[in-house]
């Protein structure tokens, strides 16, 4: 079925064209985005137990950009009377005044910036989904997660607790200008299951598996599939050592690809930063910043994900961008301001945390092209080394290029074979350019995930999706 | 609407329900080095309804959701109903709401436009030089107005402010630029200690320009002199969450000392309601319980723990809520005591994280100094890792105490047994 686009906003599409045409008297450029995404969130474990309709993405409000004189001011709201859009334009125009006067006030002057273009375009998506969280038989579900952590906590050893978690929304987006109307309607989906337990030296050892993907709560049914991983998995790190700090030939698994390509080449071509002068990888377009085999995509159209849209928020659609080709850099990833000042056209990455948020370039989905080799042919060839799985977190430095990865854990390989030792947790340190100049090999596989969110900085938490296949390179562990 | 959602509410015949109503106002400012990237003003009022079910069993169960204040009445009375029907699909051993007063202080007016203009002048004050200068920065200044009540007749409102500063320095030498990145939130500005901080930032900013790679260190005490430290205390403090404790994640026990075999400070770490220019000051949690100045850990020994009603409940505890704010006393030795011998004090980490639960330490260090042999080195690249459940056992911390937001805590943090990656 398709995910029916949301009729509040189908009504509210007058009122927002009112306010456009009417600021579009005073002001150069104009624009509104509406939302109105709706979800839920089950959490279950064996403490405690919450269901919510609400979750990181749903929302609903308003937000208008306006820029006048070559200086952009933006107002968000969620207040709005569709009887009444005046009301709505004389707060607005009572906010940026104050604003404007202090701005005077203060002698701020303005980064002065072109106008956005804004050619025609009309575009109405649905995009397909199996069911939608809003009529997902709730009662069902919460019994379905209930048992799954139930399960896990008799098959995953010395687990405390088997936290299992669903979320899933409907999301509704709507951008209007003087010439465009778009209007996007899709439902992405997470879950995951997890467990911890005590060490035999009593450290806390936690083991965790997710699915996710553009769709409805349907994605869910994988968990009870990932949830048969953890006991293994579970019984691996409660054996765990903790690594003798080092460089390691190391092969990554497509999460932990995944996470690197994002911290790496992800945050460190975000083209708002090279407007501040903020990262490296301006300097090195056309440049070597890999080996041969690192090709890398970014774009909303890249994988049917978390963050598969059809047009970001400020009303550019969709992309897919090779950043990387062959081990040079081809290209960033641009917001519509940032590519105005930069003179570039934008790829679809303008990113809102919510409609109360500003847009930063933000990526969407970063990904990794397979190789040619498999997985036991890249253990075979390490001769002292580790197989890193599972990601945990992971840090930009897009002005350094150093990068800091904290990884589940790692198995040890000699000689070309895995000993059955496993190291945990895992710091991955290096510096970017060697970490991809040092790839030599890449699985034929590869994969995609898009559980937990991501910040720019230590803030403004989108959702991105992020994967690739096995890696094999040469990193600093600790 | 919040009076006709409280009027829907009580006509439900929930077993219990809780309703907030949060309003926002909100200005924002986002510099490129010091021209006016864009300004935003953020307008927005929330509703937040939690309703509770009596469920076959003895079993309390919970449901959330936000309303929309753009919510037709259709769709309110079918939320409203969604949430009572999955409260009842949730199976909590029982607890119940709370039903004591609070006191009615609303708190004063904020001015977002004071507050803004104060931090804009605090940022045109910042002394750079044509070698370190402010890059880019972000501000942001909120009133919040929040309003409560709850089935059983507990209410409030306050209003308080909230802001969040986001600055990124440069330092340059010979065509090479490094950049330094912090982020300040607090209630208010406090132009001085902010232009201070930043002016500090663009001195250690210089020191990262001469910084050589971390050799490999082995037995070298780590110093922690900056809000970094603040990850190694909320170990502490999320250790004393009824939460952790439920989820038999603590093994810390009320009245027992935290570890044994402690050799190092033993720590004091006391919530507090109210603290000066704290984002979240406060006197009463989200859930309507009254927050009560009371010690976390004294001298080393577990004393409150502290959590959600449903979680203090299930530990039988009395006159608990949440916590916002923390105080941790300060050590034995001054700073300058601490600082003697060799150590490796890290002043910039990629992203410090200490696992409040697992106690697992990690970062990548992007600025150091390694202070040897009566020298002083700064370093870069390699990491920091180890366990909280070692190094606590160890630690030691100064006398002299400073604040960062929501935590005072001593200035300077020593953690012993760490594992240093070196770079060569």
């Amino acid at each position: 079925m398709k995910a029916p686009f949301s009729s509040y906003l189908q009504d509210l599409a007058p009122v927002m064209k009112q306010i456009v045409a009417r600021l579009s008297e005073s002001y150069d450029y104009v624009s509104v985005l509406s939302t109105d995404s709706v979800g839920f969130q089950v959490s279950m474990s064996q403490r405690s137990k919450n269901v919510s309709r609400s979750n990181m993405t749903t929302e609903r409000g308003n937000v208008v950009r306006v820029c006048k004189n070559g200086q952009y001011s933006e107002y968000a709201f969620n207040e709005v009377d569709p009887s009444d859009p005046e009301k709505t334009l004389a707060r607005l125009q009572a906010a940026l005044s104050a604003q404007q006067a202090l701005l005077g006030r203060t002698g701020t002057r303005g980064y002065e910036t072109g106008l956005l273009a804004d050619e025609p375009l009309e575009l109405f998506v649905e995009k397909e989904t199996q069911e939608l969280p809003e009529k997902t038989d709730m009662a069902a579900l919460v019994a379905e997660l209930s048992a799954l952590s139930d399960r896990g906590m008799k098959e995953i050893p010395g687990a405390l607790d088997c936290p299992v978690r669903g979320v899933s929304t409907h999301i509704s987006k709507m951008f209007i200008t003087k010439n465009r109307f778009l209007r996007q309607s899709y439902v992405y989906t997470e879950g995951s299951v997890a467990a911890f337990a005590p060490s035999p030296q009593g450290e806390l050892k936690f083991v965790y598996q997710g699915v996710s993907g553009l769709g409805g709560p349907e994605i869910l049914k994988g968990l009870a599939d990932k949830l048969s991983e953890l006991p293994k998995t579970m019984e691996e790190m409660l054996g765990s050592e903790h690594i003798v700090p080092g460089e390691y030939e190391i092969i990554t698994d497509p999460a932990v690809t995944g996470l690197i390509a994002h911290e790496a080449f992800g945050h460190g071509v975000e083209m708002d930063m090279f407007v501040k002068g903020r990262a490296l990888g301006a300097e090195y377009i056309d440049k070597r910043v890999g080996s041969d085999l690192v090709t890398m995509h970014e774009g909303a159209l890249c994988a049917d994900s978390v963050t598969a849209f059809a047009f970001d928020d400020e009303g550019t659609p969709a992309g897919d961008v090779i950043e990387i080709d062959h081990g040079i850099l081809r290209t960033g990833i641009c917001d519509a301001l940032a590519a105005l000042r930069l003179g570039v056209k934008p790829t679809g990455n303008g990113k809102r945390e919510n409609y109360a948020h500003k847009v930063y370039t933000r990526m969407t989905n970063t990904v990794v092209d397979s190789g040619e080799n498999t997985v036991e042919e890249m253990i075979e060839s390490v001769k002292d080394g580790y197989l890193l799985r599972g990601m945990e977190s992971g840090m930009e430095d897009p002005k350094h290029w150093g990068i800091q990865c904290i990884i589940a854990r790692g198995y040890e390989i000699k000689d070309g074979k895995l000993t059955g030792k496993v190291v945990s947790p895992v710091v991955m340190t290096g510096y970017v350019p060697d970490l991809l100049g040092g790839i030599t090999m890449a699985s034929t596989d590869r994969g995609v995930e898009g559980n937990g969110a991501c910040g720019k900085g230590h803030k403004e938490w989108v959702k991105v999706a992020d994967g690739g296949p096995y890696l094999k390179t040469k990193a600093r562990l600790g | 609407m919040f009076e006709r959602l409280e009027k829907k509410l009580a006509a439900l015949g929930a077993a219990g329900w809780e309703l907030s109503e949060e309003t926002v106002t909100g200005w924002e400012f986002y510099f490129i080095r010091h021209a006016l990237d864009q300004n935003r003003a953020v307008e927005t009022r929330n509703y937040t309804v939690k309703l509770y079910a009596d469920v076959e069993g003895g079993f309390l169960g919970s449901a959330s959701g936000q309303i929309s204040p753009t919510a037709s009445e259709e769709e309110i009375d079918k939320a409203l109903a969604d949430i009572l029907f999955q409260a009842g699909l949730v199976k909590n051993p029982a607890y119940t709401l709370t039903d004591a007063p609070v006191p009615q202080e609303e708190g004063e007016e904020v001015c977002v436009e004071k507050i803004a203009e104060d931090f804009l002048r605090a940022m045109d004050s910042v002394h750079e030089t044509d070698t370190e200068d402010v890059n880019s920065y972000e501000i942001f200044v909120k009133s919040v107005t929040r309003r409560f009540k709850n089935s059983n007749g507990v209410s409030y409102t306050r209003r308080f402010p909230s802001s969040l500063m986001e600055v990124v320095v440069n330092a340059r030498r010979e065509g090479h630029e490094i950049e330094l990145y912090r982020l300040y939130p607090s209630g208010t500005c406090d132009a001085d200690r902010l232009r201070s901080d930043v002016e500090d930032v663009m001195r250690v900013g210089k020191d990262r320009l001469h910084a050589v790679p971390t050799p490999v260190l082995k037995d070298i005490p780590v110093l922690f002199p900056n809000e970094n430290a603040i990850e190694i205390y909320d170990y502490f403090r999320d250790h004393m969450s009824a939460g952790a404790k439920v989820r038999r994640v603590s093994t810390w026990e009320s009245g027992k000392p935290i570890a044994e075999d402690m050799t190092g400070d033993v720590i004091t770490m006391k919530a507090v309601a109210k603290l000066p220019n704290s984002s979240h000051s406060y006197d009463v949690d989200e859930e309507g319980s009254e927050i009560r100045d009371r010690y976390l850990i004294k001298d080393g020994v577990a004393q409150n723990f502290w959590g959600s009603r449903q979680m203090s409940q299930y530990l039988g505890l009395e006159g608990s809520s949440l916590v916002y704010n923390v105080v941790v006393d300060g050590g034995k030795q001054s700073a300058a005591d601490l600082r003697t011998g060799d150590y490796l004090e890290v002043i910039e980490f990629s992203d410090f994280q200490v696992d409040s639960m697992a106690g697992d330490i990690a970062g990548e260090i992007r600025l150091a100094y390694w202070h040897h042999d009566g020298e002083c080195t700064p370093v870069t690249g390699g990491s920091v890792s180890g366990s909280m459940m070692d190094a606590m056992r160890t630690m030691r911390f100064s006398s002299e105490t400073v604040q960062y937001d929501t935590h005072v805590i001593p200035r300077e943090t020593v953690l012993y047994g760490l594992r240093i990656t070196g770079v060569e």
